[in-house]
């Protein structure tokens, strides 16, 4: 897991990267996510690592590292992002514990 | 021709304007005060428009069709983009960019061998929505910014960096407009580690030896002494944001920069600091 080992056409990182961009976007990652992951073609480890916010999985699969806690920020929200923020502590759950799944 | 009245490097870490307060107070203080003496030396310098390269973040161009270098050529800019506000905590603005300054830069970049893309759209993370907090808190000068790819291998080598910082200095003097006053700026860093299990750790004795670097000025030694790796080792994923400091450092033709501040942050999860270039003092061995 790092920059070296990021997968550039993994479906999961085309979904991030629009997700971030289109608020109507985010608005389906919130509300219909499993539609969303159709829609961007996952495939089921992807699918499942996001059910399970398994944010270590998700980079074991190839998302680009700087998705990561982005990617917790998806499902906690951003605002007042510090150490102890639910999406930091997320994120220090799973990567940085290792304990993968967090859901 | 034009001149380059002012160059700095600085980070622009969300922490700085959306969690400062859990910081301990001698951090708040040194951060909130260097960033707000740069600002004032900056603007002191009355430049006519800011040029700033900075990390695109992935958020206009993705993984899978990443360029090294996009200049930014729309009249104005709107930041921070809507998803990440409330993240960085700083409200909407409009900055003016300049079209022609844009153009002279993509156009000179290009003939220069640096094949740069050019986007009138580009939305503003944390890359340009913090250091603006500090540098122009009226949006009163305006930008024309340069968003690079320094995360999706492959990535510009520092060397790269380095000479367009130099090409951009060049396009100043010889393509501008007389009498048109420039500052340039390179967002990011310093150390730290967004994606990484290094992510609430920071590395205070790579970053003050990088500092120590810019201080003397000597980019020979700068780029063979910090290769791209040295960065990674540092923090995976973010402390390449300095090749930003590195085409700064190109800018202001091999000057020797001076640190205003510098803190290792563990709290705002990045090495934090600001230095500056003095653009009027010529360097004693030139």
């Amino acid at each position: 897991m790092g920059i070296a080992e990021t997968r550039h056409a993994l479906p999961a990182n085309r979904m991030i990267f629009e997700v971030r961009r289109d608020p109507a976007k985010f608005t389906d990652f919130a509300d219909k996510l499993e539609n969303l992951m159709e829609e961007y073609g996952l495939s089921p480890e992807e699918r499942q690592a996001f059910r399970d916010i398994d944010i270590k999985m998700l980079g074991a699969l190839g998302v680009h590292p700087y998705f990561l806690p982005q990617v917790s920020r998806l499902f906690h929200g951003g605002a007042y992002n510090h150490n102890q923020s639910a999406a930091a502590q997320t994120y220090g759950k799973s990567v940085v514990e290792g304990e993968g799944k967090t859901r | 021709m034009g001149e380059m009245v002012f160059v700095t490097g600085l980070s622009h870490a969300p922490g700085l304007t959306g969690w400062l307060d859990q910081a301990p107070e001698y951090e708040q203080k040194s951060l909130t005060e260097g960033f707000t003496r740069l600002g004032e030396m900056l603007r002191a310098a009355k430049p006519d428009v800011i040029i700033g390269i900075a990390n695109d973040h992935v958020l206009n161009m993705p993984v899978d069709d990443v360029n090294d270098f996009c200049v930014g050529t729309a009249a104005s800019w709107n930041g921070p983009a809507e998803w990440f506000r409330d993240w960085i905590n700083v409200e909407p603005y409009t900055v003016a960019g300049d079209p022609d300054v844009a153009e002279a830069v993509f156009d000179g970049l290009s003939f220069r061998g640096f094949n740069p893309i050019e986007k009138s759209e580009l939305l503003f993370d944390d890359n340009w929505s913090v250091p603006l907090v500090y540098l122009t808190p009226e949006y009163n000068i305006p930008l024309v910014p340069i968003h690079m790819n320094c995360v999706v291998p492959p990535v510009p080598a520092p060397r790269e960096c380095y000479e367009l910082g130099r090409a951009i200095k060049e396009i100043v003097e010889d393509e501008l407009p007389n009498d048109m006053r420039v500052a340039f700026m390179g967002t990011g860093g310093l150390s730290h580690d967004p994606g990484g299990p290094k992510y609430f750790d920071v590395d205070e004795k790579f970053d003050r030896w990088f500092l120590s670097l810019l201080e003397e000025g000597d980019a020979e030694k700068l780029l063979r002494e910090c290769p791209p790796e040295k960065m990674v080792e540092a923090g995976d994923g973010g402390t390449t944001e300095l090749m930003a400091w590195i085409a700064a450092l190109g800018a202001s033709g091999d000057r020797p920069a001076q640190t205003i501040c510098y803190e290792p942050s563990v709290a705002l999860r990045c090495g934090m600091g600001c230095v500056y270039w003095n653009m009027e003092k010529e360097r004693v061995d030139a």
